[in-house]
């Protein structure tokens, strides 16, 4: 018998596989249960497929969107259902990206605890405010195109808006091609010249007599037999003026230097080619193709053409590690939350590009165009091939009290300054007043 | 419906799973924390004074150091002879010494003779003295023994089983249709009846153990609830089941306790089940269109269930033929005839089931690893020939893993089960106020997410652990056992009653296949309820604690208390 007494141990071996069984599960509920919950067959919190329970709200307060008992309703306001469109999704799920797809856990006032018993709607408040978010799509004026505002210093994104738009509340408006698409994180774009902040930081670190280098424009120069071409003739310029320039001559010498190896790795590092997480949302991940050694292609790669293409959102991240010395703080949509920060670059890096990038402005973008803000900025007039340009205004204020990184696209728009940089005027005047 | 009652019904979601908590922290208090001494049957008594007591009505005398009786001498065999007391009190000598090394009063002993209180047993040279232990002994040690539900009382912990029903009742009477209404109460009301009855009656035969059963009710009571919130027009049905069931506990229980009749009934045990199971591989599909089914007269019998008591029932052995290789040989036969059965009509769940039952009384019987990875690796073999030729058996098993891929397809039950089990949370959403019973086999295969979902985590984890229990207090009453055919029985049900939960709960969730086998107790089912019944009763029936179990008959008193504060 003794015998038998210790072989009925292997009774607890099963045992104890059914408590790694349980203990898997409680991994997996406490990691995944929100997604379960939020599955869309879940019938306690959709019905047919669609979120029945809570409110979402901008950063004032603003309903932009609330369900119950079966029916839903977005905010009062046209402009404002308008302009918050893609930041807040539709019920219906025609955008992809929306917050009420991302915190549909949240809405449904999910918690492992109790998971969505007595949920009744929970309201979850976004960072965006949505009088702002008007006013940069009035801006955008109807042409395509994507404005992204956040506060570097917290993360919290105040204005996310993109064009064309529709209103959900409106059932028989037709819809434009590309309307579902939040351009701000679910598309890639041609950079341009605001591709030469990568190449510039790249610049910094990597050449070591950068500062005491003169670059000499003639209009264009000749790589391989092919001719890149200059937005003007510069004449000899140091660093500083070539990116305040946008010299195209100097970057496809830089570029060439440099190598496509390098740029390639600052533009991973960077966060432009992988995809990125805004909360949980994920964002379209760029592209960069490297030019063969000496080629007019690795040139042009360094100047924000040939192959380039990079998610509006990437360049908010980057914009925003310069203003606050190297680091990002992960951008949030959701209020009251704080994520963790993200060091993309060298703090001397990331001060000697605020600089560069402050005297872009005073130097040569004209702190009148501007009136009343301490700029910093890289504009951008980004060649599609088709004979239009991509206009990019990308940048930040320099103002503890409104501590605001941004980045403005206007799809086939003309010229980065004159197109670009009067939607980032009027977008950051109402951001600030 | 009042306000009182939504107000009580909100309460009763928070004091549910505070209940059924208290519920299975009682039985498991009671039943692993008490003290359990064992029983002493007789001494062997060497010519140098020292003194074997026999604790176990079989005890294996040998060199080997885990024998019941160790002599280290080297012309001692390893298992050298059983010595074996029947229910009768008689004993018996079996050599096992393949070497005639066993005499008894100096005669070698063939095969097994009987031993009287005096006799001489010598193993090669070693003389052992031969005392049983008087009737009057026996008593008086029984009343020395920590009594069963001594320290915990059964009836509290049925009190608070009862109030766990109650309030469940008092959700349903809020959420149920009101048609329904009254067929749930009284079903509930059935349960508490049948579980006091059987308290009352346990207590009239003087045993205070109860927490198996305990465990069970509790088990039958979310079986209950699942039913009142999918099926509402099947509870008179689930009640008669469980009250039958119980029944038959009863009944096969006491069959148990005599071991003579239970050896005799051996052989023809093992046979019905293989013509139960060829009839059904044969016929059923082309007679009841169901392969695993067998439907007489409007009752439908899945005649694996019933094979799953006899499986045990064959395989459980005593210690005098344990040793012997012709008797694990036809044991494994019947194993294969068995387990290739169930595969073969499909029922893969089952299949597995039977093979881990087997592997456990496999190892139980042999204690040889080498036997249990042979056999693992025979059957990985066998498995893996069939998935050769039969390749559509294999996308079965292709969603494993993956059922979020495919969640309007092959992943539909998996997703939607933890879905909603994670929408319940820790409480849940209420009982009857899911939405996973709409689910095809909602009620079955996902009970545990349909517990998750409609009474939460708490409720459903406590459901898994009362089957654990139920094995770590099985496994420690082998140290008491009185013979290795009720250890072997007890540890063989726990482990296919846990191997068939795993299966179900962990097939639901997607971390195992998703094989479609019952939760005992707890899944739909009428046949699975009743064998889960008639398993518990080889837990019973290994319960060796003073007045532990009805399956275990207890000494006869002592007279007029004769010496019995001696």
């Amino acid at each position: 018998m003794n015998k038998v007494k210790r072989r009925a141990m292997s009774a607890l071996l099963v045992a104890a596989l059914v408590f790694c069984g349980i203990g898997v599960y409680i991994y997996r509920y406490i990691n995944h249960g929100a997604e379960w919950a939020t599955f869309a067959a879940n019938s306690s919190v959709y019905t047919s497929g669609v979120l029945n329970t809570g409110t979402l709200t901008d950063r004032n307060g603003v309903v932009l969107a609330h369900a119950a008992d079966g029916a839903h309703a977005y905010a009062d306001d046209s402009a404002v259902r308008r302009a918050c469109y893609h930041v807040v999704g539709d019920y219906a799920g025609n955008v992809g990206t929306g917050a009420l797809g991302a915190f549909s856990a949240q809405l449904a006032g999910y918690n492992p605890i109790t998971g969505t018993y007595a949920s009744g709607g929970h309201e979850v408040a976004l960072t965006i405010d949505s009088a702002l978010n008007v006013v940069a799509l009035n801006a955008l004026n109807g042409r395509k195109g994507a404005v992204l505002v956040s506060n570097y210093k917290t993360g919290e994104i105040l204005c996310m808006t993109s064009s064309p738009t529709t209103d959900p509340a409106d059932e028989s408006a037709t819809i434009a091609d590309g309307t579902y698409l939040n351009r701000c994180i679910n598309s890639t774009f041609t950079p341009g010249s605001i591709f030469k902040l990568i190449t510039a930081a790249a610049a910094i670190e990597q050449i070591s007599d950068l500062e005491s280098r003169t670059f000499t424009c003639s209009g264009s120069v000749d790589v391989a037999g092919v001719t890149v071409t200059c937005t003007g003739v510069h004449g000899s310029q140091n660093f500083e003026d070539a990116l305040a320039n946008s010299c195209n001559c100097a970057f496809a010498e830089i570029s060439l230097e440099l190598g496509a190896d390098a740029l390639a790795q600052y533009a991973k590092e960077l966060g432009f080619i992988d995809a990125q997480k805004l909360d949980s949302i994920t964002t379209a991940a760029g592209s960069f193709t490297e030019g063969a050694a000496g080629s007019a292609n690795l040139a042009w790669s360094g100047i924000g053409q040939y192959e380039d293409l990079i998610c509006p959102y990437s360049m908010l991240r980057l914009v925003s590690a310069i203003a606050n010395g190297g680091s990002v703080v992960e951008p949030t949509l959701l209020l009251d939350n704080t994520n963790d920060s993200t060091t993309l670059l060298k703090t001397s890096t990331a001060n000697k590009l605020r600089d560069m990038m402050n005297y872009n402005v005073r130097a040569h973008y004209g702190t009148n165009t501007f009136p009343g803000l301490n700029l910093c900025a890289k504009t951008g007039t980004a060649e599609v091939g088709d004979g239009t340009s991509h206009a990019w205004f990308t940048g930040f204020l320099l103002d503890d009290a409104h501590p605001y990184a941004f980045v403005v696209l206007v799809e086939n728009g003309g010229g980065g300054l004159s197109v670009a940089g009067s939607v980032a005027n009027t977008v950051l005047q109402a951001a600030v007043n | 419906m009042s306000d009182l009652a939504v107000v009580c019904a909100n309460a009763a979601h928070f004091l549910l799973p505070l209940l059924a908590l208290v519920v299975l922290l009682r039985c498991v208090r009671s039943m692993l924390s008490g003290r359990a001494e064992p029983e002493t049957w007789g001494y062997l008594v060497t010519p140098e004074g020292k003194v074997y007591p026999l604790l176990h009505w079989e005890c294996i005398i040998g060199r080997s150091r885990s024998a019941d009786v160790t002599l280290p001498f080297p012309d001692v065999a390893s298992v050298h002879a059983v010595l074996m007391r029947n229910d009768r009190g008689e004993w018996k000598i079996h050599d096992l010494s393949r070497s005639g090394g066993v005499f008894l009063n100096g005669e070698p002993v063939r095969g097994a003779e009987p031993v009287v209180d005096g006799d001489i047993l010598r193993c090669t040279t070693h003389m052992l003295k031969f005392s049983a232990a008087t009737e009057e002994h026996r008593a008086l040690q029984e009343q020395r023994r920590t009594a069963a539900g001594w320290k915990i009382g059964p009836g509290a912990t049925l009190f608070f089983l009862t109030l766990f029903q109650l309030l469940l009742v008092l959700e349903f009477i809020v959420s149920a249709d009101p048609a329904n209404r009254l067929n749930i109460i009284l079903a509930f009301f059935a349960l508490i009846l049948a579980e006091w009855f059987c308290y009352i009656l346990m207590r009239t035969m003087d045993r205070s153990g109860f927490e198996v059963e305990t465990i069970a009710f509790f088990l039958c009571s979310l079986g209950l609830a699942v039913c009142a919130s999918a099926t509402p027009d099947e509870m008179t049905r689930q009640v008669i089941l469980t009250i039958v069931g119980i029944a038959l506990f009863f009944l096969f229980g006491w069959w148990l306790r005599d071991l003579s009749h239970v050896k005799a009934l051996r052989w023809p045990a093992a046979i019905i089940s293989i013509a139960l199971l060829a009839f059904n591989l044969v016929a059923a599909q082309a007679l009841f269109g169901a392969k695993n089914w067998i439907t007489i007269a409007g009752f439908s019998l899945q005649p694996s269930e019933l094979i799953k008591v006899a499986f045990i029932y064959v395989g459980a052995t005593t210690l005098d033929r344990m040793f012997r290789s012709k008797s694990i040989l036809l044991f494994i036969a019947f194993s294969a005839v068995c387990v290739g059965g169930l595969a073969l009509m499909g029922d893969l769940g089952s299949a597995l089931v039977f093979f881990a039952t087997f592997l456990v009384i496999a190892f139980m019987r042999s204690g040889s690893i080498a036997t249990v990875l042979l056999a693992v690796t025979s059957a990985v073999m066998a498995g893996t020939l069939v998935l050769s030729v039969k390749p559509y058996v294999a996308q079965r098993f292709a969603t494993w893993g993956h059922v979020w891929a495919d969640v309007n397809g092959a992943g539909y039950q998996q997703t939607r089960a933890m879905s909603a089990a994670a929408s319940g949370g820790l409480f849940g959403q209420g009982a009857g106020n899911g939405w996973l019973k709409h689910i095809f086999a909602a009620n079955t295969d996902m009970v545990f997410a349909m517990l998750c979902e409609e009474l939460g985590l708490i409720v459903a984890l406590c459901a898994m652990l009362a089957i654990v229990v139920l094995a770590v207090f099985t496994v420690k009453n082998a140290a008491q056992g009185r013979s290795s055919y009720y250890v072997i029985a007890g540890c063989s049900a726990v482990t296919m009653m846990m191997v068939q939960m795993a299966l179900n709960v962990f097939g639901s969730l997607d971390i195992l296949p998703f094989t479609g086998v019952t939760f005992p107790f707890v899944s739909r089912g009428g046949t699975s309820l009743l064998s889960c019944w008639m398993l518990l009763a080889y837990i019973k029936a290994a319960d060796t604690r003073r007045g532990g179990s009805f399956v275990v008959k207890p000494p006869k008193p002592v007279k007029s208390g004769k010496g019995a504060r001696a």
